[in-house]
């Protein structure tokens, strides 16, 4: 007698429920990627009315999915995959993709998390309230911005195999995103950074949540930020897949 | 007792495995069969671990046919490894899971369907009921070592593949394994285990095989190997005590040099 295959979806299952139990236990680390851009939220309150609640929001919501892409993510798979966690499940009958499925939406919850927590933050501290279509289609936004942040945690993941260096790297990349990212989207690194900013990962991500939080205000460069977003998903997913390897050796 | 059915239930011929020019595995062939525990002997950087890497199907051979129950690693990799358990050399689990957990879920991913009782008593049985929710690394070598067999034979594979897995253990840990390897043989199952260790090979294993420098330089039961060798002039000058033992043969087959 031969054993069958599992289905892919009692596979899926067991995934899921493991990757979402670790993630459950490191709820502190889940707690400090939430802090940063609510801190942030809460303390730009005075600021709402001169720059303007979906500005403030899509900041928070940009900053929090960098958060999440690069140093949850990434770092996630760069220690499993140093500790042979993965190499563990790659001897089993599954599909690899299952094991950066389950991942993935591990990460997707999170970053719907993120966008609530920023919505209701936003609505009870700040006072920023939407249209019930800015709330849909931010949503939609956000996730779409956040496949750059793990198309890039990806790519730092296949570029790197040791995961201290993997998360020295995530920390500074997140660290230059937030700062030149943040002030160079407000102009205080002057005008050329400005409008480099507004073109990067960034400031493209940034863009597209922001007007989509006022769909009214959605125009042709939201439109082009859009394009580029996918565009920096696109190549950012595409090298990360291309360089990964599922062991350091 | 023999439990040997001669039924092929790993068949591997024709191995070769490149690293970039280094030929790392060339020209392997063996058999494992069912109701068999096969030995897979050799010194460090011998290709061992190639070889059993390219039966888990961890990495691709330049040429050569695996097949594990009938089923090709290549052609029908999932087929293949839902009839093989694996323990690896290093087994590493999530950190954050629970013993349980773990179980519950390579259960899941090898579709052996068991509840929480059923994974207590799984523990039950391996003497580690109190462990349930202890995390992998709280546990002792031994300890996990058990764990990590029960999670190899948790759907009742045809084919267990076990590396290098009583490094480390105490005598009474290393008994235990191999009185479980013992149990899955006596189930009819067969058994590929690579160790170091020449007392545990003439301990468990029914054949063996000896692979230096990527070749397989001898396959046969321990018995037979030290009378075939008994008068190789290699063998006898490697000889300490004057009777010739299965490490004399192995360091007279593969030479008295260090590998890294």
């Amino acid at each position: 007698m031969r054993n069958n295959i599992p289905a892919t979806s009692t596979v899926l299952n067991a995934l899921l429920r493991a990757d979402f139990t670790t993630q459950w236990r490191n709820r502190r680390s889940v707690v400090l990627v939430f802090l940063v851009p609510l801190i942030i939220l809460m303390s730009w309150k005075g600021l709402v009315d001169k720059l303007g609640g979906a500005f403030v929001l899509s900041i928070c919501i940009t900053i929090g999915l960098t958060a999440i892409g690069l140093m949850g993510y990434t770092n996630s798979i760069a220690r499993d995959r140093d500790k042979g966690i993965f190499q563990r499940l790659r001897v089993a009958p599954l599909s690899t993709w299952t094991i950066m499925v389950s991942r993935l939406t591990v990460q997707i919850v999170m970053i719907l998390a993120l966008i609530i927590a920023v919505f209701i933050v936003g609505f009870y501290v700040d006072k920023i309230s939407l249209t019930p279509a800015g709330y849909v289609f931010g949503f939609t936004m956000g996730l779409v911005g956040s496949a750059v942040y793990l198309g890039l945690g990806q790519m730092i993941a296949g570029l790197i195999k040791n995961p201290e260096t993997v998360s020295a790297t995530t920390r500074l990349v997140y660290f230059a995103f937030i700062m030149i990212g943040m002030f160079g989207e407000l102009g205080m690194l002057g005008t050329e950074v400005q409008a480099i900013v507004r073109w990067s990962p960034f400031g493209s991500v940034k863009r597209i949540v922001s007007d989509s939080l006022q769909p009214a205000h959605w125009t042709i460069q939201s439109t082009q930020a859009l394009l580029a977003t996918i565009g920096y998903a696109f190549v950012f997913s595409l090298l990360g897949i291309k360089w990964f390897r599922w062991n350091t050796k | 007792m023999n439990h040997q059915s001669h039924t092929p239930i790993l068949e591997v011929s024709g191995l070769h495995v490149y690293y970039g020019n280094f030929h790392a595995v060339n020209d392997v062939s063996f058999t494992v069969n069912a109701g068999e525990i096969f030995g897979f002997l050799g010194p460090n950087g011998a290709g061992k671990t190639s070889t059993l890497s390219a039966v888990e199907g961890l990495l691709k051979p330049r040429s050569g046919n695996i097949s594990v129950a009938g089923f090709d690693i290549h052609k029908q990799p999932l087929h293949a490894r839902a009839n093989m358990g694996v323990q690896l050399q290093a087994t590493s689990f999530q950190p954050e899971l629970t013993i349980s957990e773990i179980i519950g879920l390579y259960a899941g991913i090898y579709g052996a369907a068991i509840n929480h009782e059923q994974i207590l008593s799984i523990l039950r049985d391996i003497k580690l009921e109190d462990a349930a929710g202890k995390r992998f690394g709280q546990l002792s070598g031994g300890q996990q070592q058990r764990v990590s067999l029960v999670i190899a034979t948790i759907h009742d594979p045809h084919l267990v593949l076990l590396d290098e897995p009583t490094t480390g253990l105490d005598p009474q840990s290393r008994r235990q394994l191999w009185e479980r390897m013992e149990a899955i043989r006596e189930k009819g199952h067969g058994v590929l285990l690579t160790t170091h260790s020449m007392e545990e090979a003439e301990a468990v294993c029914d054949r063996i095989a000896i692979i230096d420098h990527g070749r397989v330089v001898a396959i046969d039961t321990p018995e037979a190997l030290v009378d075939h060798y008994r008068h190789d002039p290699e063998v006898i000058s490697v000889s300490r005590k004057g009777k010739i033992t299965l490490e004399d043969v192995f360091i007279g087959l593969t030479g008295r040099a260090i590998r890294s």
